[in-house]
């Protein structure tokens, strides 16, 4: 899951992409299709600005859709670009989704295993460098656990 | 089986591209896990795995992108053939692709060859062989389809692990077997190969496997 998520999008791609997408909004309303390349592009970006509009134009399509297996992917890629902006419970929570329009699809239980990992470590580092009083107590219990799963 | 050290001197970027259904991710579950998953969903986007073989002697780390067969996903996943060294072309022998049109296969054909580089090394797979009773596509017509484009061809099946090995394996032999002979250029950009200096003590003993336990402690 690693590599899918962390994935990241030839610039040249992203452009082409891009191009599609507006011409098609200066003559209307875009395609579904074309938002969705567009935005698959945009969530494997390395700018925040390109992941949050990518999330913001999945959403829109999510939200037009009746559509179950364009929601599935829709959701996927919603997850994917709320890990990559460390929205770690937003993400979990579209990666959880998925399992609910396809109990038992594969990639969704790896994406929500993969989340849930990165929570984990980062939670830890939270502790080491924030400081805050949620930090610290999320942290303990995340060391908690682990000192726990050691033995 | 601890996750030590991995120790491979190249790595082979894979596609696994063709019709939604064919079976794609199936095969490649079962190249890498060895297990049949009965109740597959299509696949969002693409999926990735990793293997690491051994060719001639040689440790090498196949890196795989299985692309979605669904065509809202088609354009994206385009951009995934670039450098590959290889490209697993799947049908379903089970529904006449072939015969009714080759367009089907041709128009994968002519992606993978105009996306790709000269020298990758294109593998039909006639996927689902176990479900002879249903056959639609003889292995002949689908050899022919092969032999006139220069594909690799076998059929397989990832329900039963038939050929899969051998698909996936031949495609790397073909890949060394061309950069031994100089055709494949590691210095091109997009070869679709990475190789990996080897260790100083991979060097000395190039043909002993490198012993996990023998650190000089
Ligand atoms: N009998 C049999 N069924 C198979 C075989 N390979 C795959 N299947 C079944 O065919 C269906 C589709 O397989 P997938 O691997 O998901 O197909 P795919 O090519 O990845 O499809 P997309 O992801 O939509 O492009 C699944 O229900 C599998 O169980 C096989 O060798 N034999
Ligand atoms: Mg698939």
């Amino acid at each position: 899951m690693e590599a899918i998520v962390q994935e990241v999008v030839k610039p040249e791609d992203l452009k082409k992409f891009e191009q599609r997408f507006n011409e098609q909004c200066l003559r209307g309303q875009p395609s579904a299709t074309a938002q969705f390349e567009y935005a698959w592009c945009l969530v494997r970006s390395q700018s925040p600005s390109d992941l949050r509009k990518g999330t913001l134009l999945l959403q829109e399509l999510f939200h037009k859709t009746a559509d179950e297996t364009a929601k599935r992917d829709y959701l996927f890629y919603l997850a994917v670009g709320h890990t990559r902006l460390k929205e770690y419970e937003k993400a979990l929570k579209y990666a959880k989704a998925i399992q609910q329009v396809e109990p038992g699809n594969h990639q969704a239980r790896e994406m929500t295993a993969y989340i849930e990992k990165k929570m984990k470590k980062e939670g830890l580092i939270g502790m080491a460098i924030v400081g805050g009083a949620a930090a610290v107590a999320f942290g303990a219990l995340a060391g908690l656990g682990v000192a726990l799963a050691k033995k | 089986m601890a996750a030590g050290p991995y120790n491979y001197s190249y790595i082979f970027k894979y596609i696994i591209i063709g019709d939604m259904g064919v079976g794609k991710s199936c095969l490649l579950h079962q190249f890498t896990e060895k297990k049949f998953m009965a109740d597959c969903p299509h696949t969002i986007g693409v999926e990735f795995g990793t293997r690491i073989i051994e060719v001639a002697g040689q440790k090498i780390k196949l890196q795989i992108w299985d692309t979605a067969g669904q065509e809202r996903f088609r354009a994206v996943t385009r951009s995934y053939y670039r450098g590959a060294a290889g490209a697993l072309m799947v049908y379903d022998i089970t529904t006449f692709i072939v015969r009714s049109t080759y367009n089907h296969l041709s128009s994968w054909l002519t992606d993978a060859r105009n996306l790709t580089n000269p020298n990758t090394v294109i593998f039909l797979i006639g996927n689902k062989s176990d479900l002879e009773a249903q056959r639609d596509v003889t292995y002949e017509e689908a050899k022919q389809f092969a032999d006139e484009n220069g594909l690799m061809f076998l059929e397989c099946s990832a329900k039963t692990g038939e050929n899969v090995e051998e698909a996936f394996l031949d495609t790397a032999k073909k890949i060394y077997q061309n950069i031994q002979d100089g055709s494949l250029d590691l210095n091109a950009a997009e070869s679709g190969v990475q190789h990996k200096p080897t260790t100083p003590r991979n060097t000395l003993s190039n043909d002993q496997p490198q012993s996990k336990d023998g650190c000089a402690c």
